[in-house]
């Protein structure tokens, strides 16, 4: 296997993380427009992409967007790289499916659970949910509004002192 | 009927009597074992296109984890695929146990890949006996269930369930396995190698299924790169990757065991590999038997509320299908912010618009089949 791969051109903020931890080896960020290049480093590099999936941090007050975490490795020697992807002011995310043709799922997966679009994607719908289906369920502000189906909002924890432990 | 693709067939040049149709094959046909939807654009038998539509079998546990905590979100991941569910279950718990550092006991580490790695023979069994049965060889199914009957009697008898295990535990299993359930597995390791030899002259050298097999549905290496292809599927294409050996968990770095890969990635290859991967799980099983130690099988220091510290986990170990990821980002509460679960078929089966045109209709079952997908897996 190959060395380490230097950080590729476009990140911003490149780290070590602890894998025995975190299970990921090194973490990114990235502007969205320049995940494609991002992806064709990795992929000229012989990663391949684990996966791709979005949060909704719109609540979170450091964030306050919708975040893409992509996840690249290699065969062989595991080598995971987490590339962040912070997208501010309501901007889409751009496809990476003409570089990984994988991708292509995943980020229906994004637009349907998330709604969130992704440019220059080739076929951009709905992946899960039936296509006549309207709201992207793991939006934090989703509200199921068929009452006949099972609310899922609304769990309380209550708080309990941290120091108890099991027999 | 033995019809393999190749390059040098070329579509009919007459465009006057070129029609070409369109046709369902699912949500509701036996070989799709579940409810996938083939969208096939066809020109008389042969595929010019294949859409997979999926999410018939979408039960959001993604948004479940988001809504309860890390404890009570334990029994869906069984449920996530149910033909390796202790896989699944135990992943989970690992996920968890890695975020929040705890210590699992020797014990409990032993137990754990003998109970995975019989699930994963059951689960290759069932693959090859349905898969034999999609291509129309009904006995061995009757075999493979037979055998499989055995080791879901073996986990019900320490797990209480036949399919859908709740047995680990964060930091440990539920319940101690016992010196009966030790010598059954035992004797099981020995009646079994000898049945693999039997599924080798039943099916492996069935001239019927290997010309139906072989040269079929080529799933190349660099199409495994592209579509982040894992498990058999990939190994077949001759690359030797398991997570269990490329980032060993639980006790996996002290076991002895091969990767067995194929050559053309056809679907003949898949079967061998999975063949041959029953062989290492019996190596693997019978390790771990010599080696278990007496001890606890529940770390005794377990944080009763879970709260794993606040950032971006992830967690993978290798299902009967492939990668099984687990990612987790946590806000230090007891409720994931989110919870991604990267199953190995939806990768896989994405990979179908690439691999089945070209092909013939009754090719589909037999290269859809040696995917080995799970549906409820792919939608989630």
């Amino acid at each position: 296997m190959s060395g380490p791969l230097p950080p590729p051109a476009g990140v911003t903020g490149s780290s070590e993380e602890d894998y025995a931890a975190r299970g990921h080896h090194h973490r990114h960020e990235a502007a969205a427009a320049d995940m494609p290049g991002v992806a064709r480093t990795f992929r000229d590099a012989g990663y391949h992409l684990e996966h791709l999936t979005c949060l909704d941090e719109r609540g979170d007050e450091e964030v306050g967007a919708f975040t893409l975490a992509y996840q690249f490795n290699r065969p062989g020697g595991a080598d995971r790289h987490l590339v962040s992807v912070r997208l501010d002011g309501g901007r889409p995310a751009v496809s990476i499916a003409a570089v990984f043709p994988g991708a292509d799922w995943y980020e229906r997966e994004v637009w349907d659970m998330h709604g969130v679009p992704v440019e220059g994607h080739p076929d951009l719908k709905r992946i899960l949910m039936p296509e006549e289906y309207s709201g992207h369920p793991l939006r934090k502000d989703f509200v199921d509004e068929d009452p006949l189906r099972h609310q899922l909002s609304g769990v309380v924890v209550e708080e309990e002192t941290d120091e108890e432990e099991q027999p | 009927m033995t019809v393999s693709p190749s390059p040098t067939m070329e579509l009919v040049p007459d465009e006057a009597d070129r029609e070409t149709y369109y046709l369902n094959m699912g949500p509701q046909h036996p070989s799709t074992h579940g409810v996938l939807r083939l969208r096939l654009h066809l020109e008389g038998e042969r595929i010019l296109a294949c859409e997979p539509v999926i999410g018939y079998g979408h039960r959001a546990h993604e948004k479940m984890a988001e809504n309860r905590d890390y404890l009570q979100f334990l029994p869906n991941t069984s449920r996530i695929d149910y033909l390796s569910g202790m896989i699944y279950n135990l992943g989970y718990c690992q996920a968890v146990e890695r975020a929040m550092q705890i210590e699992v006991p020797e014990r409990a580490e032993y137990i754990r890949v003998i109970a995975g790695e019989l699930n994963r023979i059951s689960s290759h069994l069932l693959w090859m006996g349905t898969y034999l049965l999609d291509l129309g060889g009904l006995t061995p199914f009757l075999y493979a269930f037979t055998d499989r009957e055995k080791i879901l009697d073996l986990l019900d008898y320490v797990t209480g369930s036949r399919l859908t295990y709740c047995y680990g535990r964060f930091g440990g299993v539920t319940m101690d396995v016992d010196d009966v359930f030790l010598r059954n597995v035992s004797d099981f390791c020995g009646y079994f190698e000898d049945r693999l030899e039997e599924y080798h002259k039943l099916v492996t050298r069935n001239v019927i299924f290997r010309h139906r097999t072989r040269g079929v549905g080529v799933m190349g290496e660099e199409l495994g790169l592209d579509y982040g292809v894992t498990g058999p599927c990939l190994r077949a294409a001759g690359i030797a990757r398991d997570v269990r050996k490329d980032e060993p968990y639980g006790i996996y770095d002290r076991l002895e065991f091969e990767v067995p890969t194929g050559a053309n990635g056809d679907c003949f290859d898949r079967h061998m590999v999975r063949m041959a991967e029953m062989e290492q799980c019996l190596r693997l099983i019978e390790q771990a038997l010599r080696g278990i130690p007496e001890g606890p099988v529940q770390a005794p220091k377990v944080p009763k509320r879970i709260r794993p510290p606040a950032g971006d986990h992830y967690f993978a170990c290798e299902s009967a299908r492939g990668h099984f990821g687990i990612y987790i980002r946590s806000d230090g509460t007891d409720i994931p912010v989110r919870m991604k679960m990267r199953t190995p078929s939806f990768a896989n089966v994405s990979t179908m618009p690439a691999v089945l045109p070209g092909t013939m209709l009754a090719d589909t079952v037999a290269i859809l089949g040696s995917v080995d997908v799970v549906i409820p897996e792919i939608d989630r």
